[in-house]
């Protein structure tokens, strides 16, 4: 088997539907899309396509589950065993070993979530953006990407579903969305202290890392749809992703993209209408 | 109750552990070594066909059990010390170049059609092996100075047993042909050749000999 799997030949059953992130963020009915998409504002039960949002986005929480279990697996695969810059130390392969074990149980629940809201798999569309970030070449990036950027996310996204399964009254959907949480924290948490062990003596590195960092997150505040306002569809948790590592200026600075992310969004959706009129 | 200060003897009559054992720290040491290398090619390589099999069901229990197997050679990693090697990769090896071949050969499909063949590998070759190693050492080594890898043993096989039945499970529900059958049985055939080369996962005397007592006692 070969190192390094590229996101194109992801194996899937004939029920998947795979998206471009092109054609992805093109569907007006997804949050973040040029024409603002349905999940644009907060997700809550008043809503009149609540149902349909909380299906969307609980399948896009499985195939992004689907995902982050394919590439920790692959983390531990893709490096030589060692203290090299091009290896993966034991102690690291053991975590994403780990992380795994945590994937693949997110994915039986989301499989079980997904029943018990209505959707099935193949519903919606996937797009591969997580597995790519999971293909860097460098494991420090790797893990900077998609344990801090993305794991993070989570961290935002299992919180409002969540809180939205509380205001909803849904104890099954609040109760394992908490469980998941739970492991997102361990899953962030392993990435702050890998970012910080490896790259000590390498400033560099360090910087090269939290670069990539910024731009999944940037990619992934998908037009501000993640931020602090009171209608921000997913809510940055910070109290959460302090335990798991973040300081307050991350924070600060991950608001920042949001908010510049949520302006461009607005603009290009003036400028569309502007050339639709 | 009896008087607390009646003398009892320091083993229990119910309790039958032996000194002797089959094992020195050398060698125990020597195996732990081969034990803790395969467990890492084996999480590694379950971690990383996950992403090329299409089967749902099966791509989750890769990663369910590519953690096991980390968390054995983890336990092994931490053995090792214990058993006067403090530099834990010099024993974290092979025990020949036979079983890397079995190894590369067991590691090497990839295609998402190929996932009989990647689940025999593991699941109706490499595992059995395990199983009867680790089942090896349990059984004869000293159950009172060897304790801690008698523990470990314990945890490892209880692991291996149901991951075992879980992989032939899928095993079964993959085959629906006689082709199939037939891909799978000649895979296992190759592979359970490169196993026997390599006389098991810690090499000839992994289980032992059994005609050796024989050998002896016509010598």
């Amino acid at each position: 088997m070969r190192k390094i799997f590229p996101a194109d030949l992801l194996a899937r059953d004939d029920r998947f539907v795979r998206l471009t992130t092109e054609e992805r963020f093109s569907d007006p009915r997804n949050p973040g899309s040029r024409s603002g998409g349905r999940g644009a504002t907060k997700l809550t039960p008043a809503r009149p396509d609540a149902p349909d949002a909380a299906r969307t986005l609980m399948h896009g929480i499985f195939m992004g589950e689907v995902q982050a279990l394919e590439g920790a697996g692959r983390t531990c695969w893709d490096f030589e065993t060692g203290d090299g810059p091009d290896d993966a130390p034991f102690q690291l392969k053991l975590d994403m070993a780990r992380q795994c074990w945590d994937e693949a149980r997110h994915t039986e629940i989301s499989c079980k979530l997904m029943d018990w809201m209505g959707t099935e798999l193949g519903e919606f569309s996937e797009s591969t953006f997580l597995y790519e970030a999971a293909c860097n070449p460098d494991p420090v990036l790797r893990l900077t990407g998609v344990n801090r950027a993305l794991e993070g996310l989570a961290i935002d996204v299992f919180n409002t579903m969540k809180e939205f399964g509380d205001v909803a009254g849904d104890p099954v959907l609040e109760f394992c969305e908490d469980w998941m949480l739970a492991d997102e924290v361990t899953h962030v948490k392993m990435g702050s202290d890998w970012l910080r062990r490896l790259t000590e003596k390498d400033k560099d590195r360090r910087e090269r890392a939290l670069e990539f960092q910024r731009v999944v997150d940037k990619l992934f505040s998908l037009g501000g749809f993640r931020g602090e306002d009171d209608d921000s569809p997913i809510r940055l948790a910070r109290r959460f992703r302090e335990l798991a590592g973040f300081d307050k200026s991350e924070m600060d600075d991950l608001a920042e993209i949001s908010r510049q992310a949520k302006q461009d969004a607005e603009a290009m959706r003036e400028r569309l209408a502007a050339q639709a009129g | 109750m009896a008087d607390p200060k009646k003398a009892r003897a320091p083993f229990a009559p119910w309790d039958r552990r032996e000194l002797p054992g089959s094992f020195s720290v050398e060698e125990s040491a020597r195996r732990v070594g081969n034990y803790k290398w395969i467990e890492m090619k084996l999480f590694e390589v379950l971690g990383g066909w996950v992403a090329t099999v299409p089967e749902l069901d099966v791509k989750m229990r890769l990663g369910t059990h590519c953690y096991h197997h980390a968390w054995h050679a983890e336990l092994w990693h931490k053995r090792l010390p214990e058993l006067r090697e403090m530099n834990q990769d010099r024993l974290t090896e092979p025990p020949n170049d036979e079983l890397v071949a079995f190894v590369d050969a067991m590691t090497e499909p990839e295609a998402p059609e190929s996932t009989i063949e990647k689940l025999v590998g593991v699941y109706r070759v490499l595992i059995p092996h395990k199983i009867a190693a680790y089942t090896y050492h349990l059984n004869n080594t000293s159950t009172i100075t060897d304790a801690p890898t008698i523990r470990s043993l314990k945890f490892a096989l209880q692991d291996e047993f149901e991951d075992w039945r879980d992989g032939e499970m899928l095993i079964q529900s993959l085959i629906e042909t006689d082709e199939e059958v037939d891909r799978a049985v000649q895979h296992q055939a190759r592979l359970e050749k490169l196993m026997l080369a390599a006389g098991g996962i810690a090499g000839p005397g992994s289980i032992g000999s059994s005609y050796a007592a024989t050998e002896e006692a016509h010598a």
